[in-house]
């Protein structure tokens, strides 16, 4: 093998040589030409076999030390200037392929080359990095997935371990049994999401772009959870402009109003207050969904979209970290777009903005 | 007793949700199959049925199509694991009368039973009572206390629209898409109008009360 990559290196060697060989002898070929023709014209020597032979075995030998100092010199330009960092790049990328992404390349320093390399190396770097951060979002993700998955299934042994205990009374029994109830129906909530966003992750989804009455879309979402806000004796303002029509996929944006309605009921304090604004304009139509909740830090703010992440762990009995990841997925998918503005303490406005026609 | 068949494939989901159902009050029997299905109901008759979609040999939407060609007025609800707007829409169009999305809580099942065995009680006998608050639909006539209260026909319908659904909060497109023409030039405010008309005309009627919901919509509340 080692003796194979030598004749290869060899051989590459000759290959340098002899193209070098053959520029040198072109471009002396052509200057001497020149250069004897001009002579002959002006100065009329004549020009015997004997002289020209001899002169043309020194050019000779003269294009054969040329090209071979070209070659040398090449050869060590190659070295220094492309195999080195070449090789500082591939050895990173080797650590990479095994797992390792710590590893960051040097850029070089900048004196008589080119910052082509550099500029391979910045790149280089910035994939390294992004690379690391999404490993990290992955083992969170995992994480998170077993931790809100196997707690209820725990719930749910646990309890149904208990009611098999002989002269249970009755109210343990029944409160075992709720037990039960609830924890699946968390789990059951749980994979529904999981399987929505699965869905809207992994498919290719063709939005399915039709005009309709969004004031009428996001009142009727409302109206779905009219029993949990009358529970919390929550206060409900309105301010609906009538009519507002966009063009967008309706099954698609029901995700994300009852997302966000969900959230803010959810979130607030028993007589708090929940606000729903629709506005529009010629090019955009305007949903504001405010509370008057517990309010979402800014670091809470930067990760809230993220699958499985809940900004207060204190909330995790009450939902599963999947509600906002879909909304943002859904925003994506059909153009649109949502931000927020929180306030600790204080409350949160999600708005969410949609192109009244998209062509 | 009101007598209820359901079909679901699988033995164990069946069997409790004909145990709660028998619990609740009503007379459940469970077929595995839809074959099954219709020998039994060869037999018995039934109030309402409840479905699966997703069933060996004929599924849930054939069944219904079956069942709808004997019986256009039983009320059917399917229970079923898929939750896509496609085959809620087919559902729809085969002629269920609601839609429910497996894991069912047998709580809600039991709430829109009640209520899909009311409208179809309300469908049967073209008459709807709420305390001493009576409207006879052949007849579209409303009556307090045996006295005649004369409505609208538009009036008429718009209460007993709300009354056929208490509790469910109706927006203003939505009775306008029904009970106004398409091309009307009035708008959804007009309802409100409606709505202020029927109230003064029932101040006197305690049985019930048309509720105004945060400008969203209007419901009738059964006291």
């Amino acid at each position: 093998m080692k003796k194979y990559t030598l004749i290869k290196r060899i051989l590459k060697w000759f290959n340098h040589y002899f193209v070098f060989f053959l520029l040198v002898a072109f471009v002396i070929t052509c200057c001497t030409m020149l250069f004897v023709s001009t002579l002959r014209e002006t100065l009329e020597i004549t020009l015997t076999d004997a002289n020209i032979s001899a002169a043309a075995k020194l050019t000779f030998w003269n294009v054969a030390l040329l090209s071979l100092i070209f070659t040398v010199f090449d050869t060590v330009r190659r070295k220094l200037t492309v195999e080195r960092p070449v090789k500082r790049i591939t050895e990173a990328a080797e650590k990479i392929v095994q797992g390792d992404f710590t590893v960051r390349v040097k850029p070089q320093n900048k004196l008589g080359t080119d910052d082509t390399f550099n500029r391979v190396i910045d790149c280089f770097n910035k994939m390294a990095e992004e690379l690391s951060s999404t490993e990290t979002l992955r083992t969170d993700f995992v994480a998170n997935v077993s931790h809100e998955l196997k707690t209820p299934l725990a719930v749910m042994q646990n309890y149904g371990t208990l009611l098999q205990q002989p002269n249970l009374p009755d109210e343990n029994r029944v409160e075992y049994a709720k037990a039960i109830t609830d924890a699946s129906r968390r789990l059951a909530n749980l994979i529904t999401n999981i399987l929505k966003l699965n869905k809207l992750e992994n498919q290719q989804i063709i939005p399915q772009f039709e005009e309709y009455d969004l004031s009428e879309q996001v009142c009727e979402c409302l109206l779905g959870f009219e029993e949990a806000w009358e529970k919390k004796e929550l206060d409900i303002k309105t301010d609906i402009e009538d009519g507002v029509t966009v063009k967008s996929d309706a099954e698609m944006m029901s995700l994300v109003w009852n997302n966000l309605f969900s959230n803010a009921i959810k979130f607030t304090e028993r007589n708090g207050t929940v606000s729903l604004s629709i506005k529009s304009d010629d090019d955009y139509a305007v949903v504001k969904i405010s509370d008057t909740g517990c309010g979402i830090s800014a670091e809470v703010g930067k990760r809230m979209f993220d699958k499985f992440y809940q900004g207060d762990t204190s909330h995790a009995t009450q939902g599963n970290g999947l509600g906002l990841a879909l909304v943002k997925r859904v925003i994506d998918i059909t153009g649109s777009d949502i931000s927020v503005e929180s306030e600790l303490g204080k409350g949160t406005t999600f708005t969410v903005k949609i192109r009244r026609n998209t062509i | 007793m009101f007598k209820i068949l359901v079909v679901e494939d699988d033995r164990e989901l069946n069997r409790s949700v004909c145990s709660f159902l028998n619990q609740s009050g009503y007379e459940a029997t469970g077929c595995l199959f839809a074959e099954e299905a219709y020998d039994v109901m060869y037999e018995t008759v039934f109030d309402l049925i409840i479905s699966d979609i997703m069933m060996p040999n004929i599924d849930g939407f054939e069944f219904v199509k079956t069942v709808r060609t004997l019986n256009e007025n039983i009320p059917i609800l399917f229970m079923t694991a898929r939750d896509d707007f496609a085959s809620k829409q087919r559902g729809y169009r085969v002629g269920v009368d609601d839609y429910m999305v497996k894991p069912i809580d047998l709580d809600e099942l039991f709430l829109r039973i009640g209520a899909l065995l009311r409208r179809a009680k309300i469908a049967s006998s073209r008459r709807l009572e709420v305390g001493n608050f009576t409207m006879d639909s052949d007849e579209h006539t409303a009556y307090l206390d045996g006295d005649e209260i004369p409505l609208t026909q538009r009036e008429f319908n718009l209460l007993y629209k709300l009354l056929s659904y208490p509790k469910k909060t109706f927006t203003r497109t939505q009775l306008m898409d029904e009970f106004w023409d398409a091309d009307t030039e009035s708008g959804t405010r007009t309802v409100d109008v409606y709505m202020t008309k029927l109230r003064s005309k029932l101040s006197s009627c305690d049985a019930f009360e048309i509720v105004t919901v945060h400008g969203l919509g209007y419901k009738a509340v059964i006291k």
